[in-house]
């Protein structure tokens, strides 16, 4: 268990900040998209 | 679905772009994210939190969705005129057609019309009753309206597109903006431009001129 915490903690480390950044551009491109567009697909009405 | 489907698209070519020119994949330089999150946070209530939408009228929905659609406006207003000219292609793309989405809701009471025969077709075997002519469609962003009744019916969500278990319909604003997205991520060049600051060639033609 210590041992799998250890490697997850050093998994962590090694996120520098490209692939912060890099995951912040893709999150606020997405939630763009997802706010200024206005596609429609049969959710759960009519059927 | 569609619109983020673009999104990683995007970044996909983006990336294979970098790797076939053997170069290190810039990361577009998006500034004001926290502005896309305040943004967002109304539409997530009124439209894609199931424990929320249902019980959110829809006027509070309508107030949401163009309170939240202005944001993102300012958002990307603010992105374009920071980026340098040739990075700019996608976030105009973005702007442009949040523009002509936020224009045709605004035009016809707030939410984005679609006709019944888009409806029809876009689920024919609906039950029936579950939907009818000038009202919101379930708990999403789009009104029915006849052709007729809508206001630049052109820009409203009259393409249909068929997915194999989820058929969609959208606008031409949506297309612009799944393009502006796919070329803010894969476009992105900011390698060449940086050698040269815009600065530094203003300064250079001045002392030219």
């Amino acid at each position: 268990m210590e041992y799998k915490l250890n490697q997850l903690k050093l998994g962590i480390a090694r996120l520098d900040s490209r692939h912060v950044r890099l995951a912040l551009v893709i999150l606020s491109l997405t939630l763009f998209v997802l706010g200024a567009g206005a596609p429609e697909s049969p959710g759960d009405w009519g059927r | 679905m569609i619109l983020t489907i673009a999104v990683f698209t995007g970044l996909l070519f983006g990336l294979l772009r970098a790797w076939l020119s053997k170069r290190r994949y810039e990361i577009p330089q998006i500034r004001h994210i926290w502005l896309v999150l305040i943004a967002f946070l109304p539409q997530w209530f009124a439209f894609y939190l199931p424990a929320t939408r249902r019980s959110i009228p829809d006027q509070w929905a309508i107030v949401a969705l163009i309170t939240s659609q202005f944001l993102l406006l300012a958002f990307v207003g603010l992105n374009s005129y920071q980026q340098r000219y040739r990075n700019r292609l996608g976030f105009w793309l973005l702007g442009f057609g949040l523009i002509l989405n936020l224009t045709v809701i605004l035009l016809n009471g707030g939410l984005m019309p679609i006709s019944p025969e888009s409806v029809s077709r876009l689920v024919p075997d609906a039950i029936q009753g579950s939907w009818q002519i000038g009202s919101r469609l379930g708990t999403g962003k789009d009104i029915v309206l006849a052709v007729d009744q809508t206001r630049l019916w052109w820009l409203s969500d009259r393409f249909l597109l068929k997915i194999p278990g989820r058929d969609v319909a959208f606008s031409l604003g949506d297309v612009l903006i799944a393009a502006g997205a796919f070329f803010v991520l894969c476009v992105w060049d900011s390698t060449q431009s940086d050698l040269i600051p815009t600065d530094a060639l203003k300064t250079s033609t001045t002392q030219r001129g």
